[in-house]
């Protein structure tokens, strides 16, 4: 009782230190009450519709992979409609209705769609629906939005194609220092994988126990072959902390750390809780004013904790980024990570991206990527976007 | 770390945050600009009772500054934030939503949208979409391009500021009062200036001048980018070209941030000379204020013209 009784009180202190400061940095609630009332201004569209836009997202794939469904085609990968704007003073929504492909067929979902509470105490705010969950630096970034054409695979191997997506809610304060950090603290339904097992046939894999030993496990062949999408499922913990310091006028450092913490997607057959953690770092430097370099890294750490013992797996990427002009950039990506799976596979990649800019939200993109296991892939893109479109700060 | 450790902890990290927030009081009004036209206009009406920093530099195109983490912190301190409005400094919005600062969300009294009261140039009429361009629904927003437009932005700013520090209203008047008398002597020598060069035609790589144009009488022909934000093809420089030669278009106007290569191209082949035009203080090195900055500008192009 005594602890909460002293937490609510640090919470007051903090609030309290916050109101003190902006009445001694401005004026008094008195001369406010005579002040004029601000004019609303000019932005956006002038009627009372939200924000309307609509993105594609359209690939073109070429791959020695015979495996790969995707293989010598072009297809739609997604096309995103969204509705954004503010539903009351201090409070937004943004809805994403999204048609995504899942292998050969389209399925409608909700990407995305949630309320923001943007200042529920100074510095606090509350988000709360289904988002893109603030772990790392790109889970939050959508597929049109990135500077490459596919997802890092270290993303794709802990969380799925679809990356961290969750209902439920999240806090975020903008802690009151002099440089940006921002803390994150969400809570999250997350949907698991159904399948059926077409009997009880399994093989036996190499794990690694909490030692680092090595022990012997079933796998199911069915769920193996068909299910191959690790992620986090059912209820799902998320912190992140993000740093960002100016180095320069023209540089910034940007540092993250993240942590999720929840049962494995296929809880009911491997009984597996399983949590991720995470380390980022973001370096942009504008030389001039056309011209900016990105180095990002993101390193991931899953630990699955198994009936039969610990299963430990890592993966990173690592992106440079030079926009050349105010329309072309080009990147380099490496991508290094194991899989979440009992039979240990690591695959590392290299790409090279080359991508045009037509506008903010319309670009053509093409990549070329070579993996280690020697099926290299080609891709085009055009990521198009009609009408205004926005993303939180990423 | 048992629970009482942890929870003293608890409280020495609220109360170190707290005493940081409490460093954020000050005597002063902390105004935050999009640009630095408006911050040094900021900077002149509030006088020593204000501090104030723009978020973007004069060598920037303001319609794509990246927005970044350390912006929001420039925000969430802010008293006030004046930004330019007509959808230019669009990227503002993000950084306002993540900085949680009630005293500077729109409709709040310390947001200020300098355009209010501007006569606004070039308002699209009918349908707009993508295939005219870069178009503002508002009408063209370089309006800062016509030194005339610091009234309404002075008034505009005067207004915030009377808002948020009544006391000090009169200060803030009188500090507005001498500088439109500064700008309207600079404003009567920059007409007398570029008097003789009415209905001289030029072109300019960006739709950024009819303000500045329509003040000194000049005649835009074209511009480099066949449509606003689109890059210009050889088919449109080659057309542009004879424009150039028919109207005896003699300077190309050029922001300090768009390449040059195709202007060089149409300078060899039409005898015009290429000028670097900043539109916002700080485009060009030493030019410092809003005054300095169309000083800059007049004085070179009334020497291209003359030559």
């Amino acid at each position: 009782m005594r602890r909460y009784l002293i937490g609510f009180l640090s919470i007051f202190m903090l609030y309290g230190g916050q109101v003190l400061a902006q009445e001694i940095g401005s004026i008094s609630a008195t001369e406010e009450m005579t002040a004029p009332a601000a004019p609303q201004g000019m932005r956006g569209v002038p009627i009372n519709i939200p924000d309307i836009s609509v993105t594609g997202d359209i690939v073109g794939k070429v791959t020695d992979n015979k495996d790969d469904e995707d293989r010598n085609t072009v297809h739609i990968r997604e096309i995103e409609l969204a509705l954004q704007g503010f539903i009351y003073p201090k409070m937004r929504a943004d809805v994403f209705l999204a048609m995504h492909r899942h292998g050969d067929h389209v399925e409608a979902e909700i990407c995305e769609a949630y309320v923001s509470f943007l200042n529920v105490l100074d510095g606090l705010g509350l988000q709360v629906g289904k988002p893109h969950i603030n772990f790392g630096k790109i889970n939050k970034v959508h597929q049109h939005h990135r500077s490459y054409v596919d997802q890092p695979q270290v993303m794709t191997e802990f969380f799925g194609d679809h990356g961290l997506v969750g209902e439920g809610g999240s806090l975020s304060y903008l802690m009151p220092l002099p440089f940006f950090a921002q803390f994150d603290l969400g809570a999250w339904r997350i949907e698991g994988h159904h399948h059926e097992h077409e009997g009880e046939e399994s093989e036996t894999a190499q794990v690694k126990d909490v030692n680092d030993g090595t022990i012997t496990v079933a796998v199911h062949k069915e769920h193996e072959h068909k299910h191959k999408e690790f992620g986090l499922r059912d209820e799902v913990y998320t912190t992140r902390l993000w740093l960002s310091f100016p180095l320069t006028n023209e540089s910034e450092l940007e540092l993250g750390m993240s942590g999720a913490k929840g049962r494995g997607a296929h809880y009911k057959e491997h009984m597996d809780n399983a949590e991720v953690y995470g380390v980022d770092v973001t370096y942009k430097l504008w030389p001039a004013t056309q011209n900016r370099l990105i180095f990002q890294g993101e390193w991931l750490k899953l630990i699955r904790e198994l009936p039969i013992g610990t299963l430990k797996r890592t993966g990173f990427y690592s992106l440079l980024n030079y926009k050349v002009d105010k329309y072309w950039d080009v990147g380099i990506r490496y991508d290094n990570s194991e899989n979440a799976w009992p039979d240990k596979e690591e695959n590392e990649s290299v790409s090279g991206i080359l991508t045009k800019h037509l506008t903010e939200t319309t670009c053509l993109r093409a990549q070329y990527k070579c993996n280690s296991h020697g099926k290299d892939e080609a891709y085009l893109q055009i990521a198009f976007g009609i009408g205004p479109h926005s993303h939180p700060l990423e | 770390m048992n629970g009482r450790k942890l929870t003293l902890f608890t409280v020495f990290c609220a109360a170190f945050l707290s005493l940081c927030s409490y460093t954020y009081g000050g005597e002063r009004i902390n105004v935050v600009t999009t640009t630095t036209d408006l911050a040094d206009i900021v900077k002149v009406v509030g006088g020593d009772k204000i501090k104030v920093v723009s978020l973007s530099t004069g060598s920037q195109d303001i319609h794509s500054v990246d927005p970044r983490p350390s912006m929001v912190i420039q925000l969430k301190k802010a008293d006030m934030l004046v930004k330019m409005g007509m959808d230019l400094d669009m990227w503002v919005d993000g950084l306002i939503s993540a900085a949680r600062n009630p005293r500077v969300i729109y409709s709040a009294k310390g947001y200020v949208d300098a355009s209010i009261g501007v006569e606004r140039l070039e308002v699209p009429k009918g349908k707009i979409d993508a295939s005219m361009g870069d178009i503002h629904i508002y009408g063209n927003p370089h309006y800062q391009t016509n030194p005339a437009n610091a009234i309404p932005i002075t008034k505009n700013v005067l207004d915030g500021l009377c808002r948020i520090a009544p006391r000090d209203s009169e200060y803030f008047k009188h500090n507005r009062d001498e500088y439109l008398k500064k700008l309207e002597e600079k404003m009567v020598i920059w007409d007398r200036e570029m008097a003789k060069f009415r209905g001289s035609n030029i072109v300019t790589y960006h739709n950024s001048w009819p303000y500045f144009a329509n003040r000194f009488g000049l005649n835009i022909v074209d511009h480099i980018e066949p449509k606003p934000g689109i890059p210009p093809s050889p088919a449109h420089l080659s057309k542009l070209i004879n424009v150039m030669r028919a109207k005896k278009v003699r300077v190309i106007l050029v922001e300090p941030y768009f390449p040059l290569k195709g202007c060089q191209i149409i300078a060899e082949k039409t005898g015009a000379k290429i000028l670097i035009f900043p539109p916002s203080v700080g485009g060009v090195k030493g030019i410092d204020t809003f005054l300095e900055l169309f000083e800059y500008n007049v004085n070179q192009l009334v020497k291209a013209l003359s030559e």
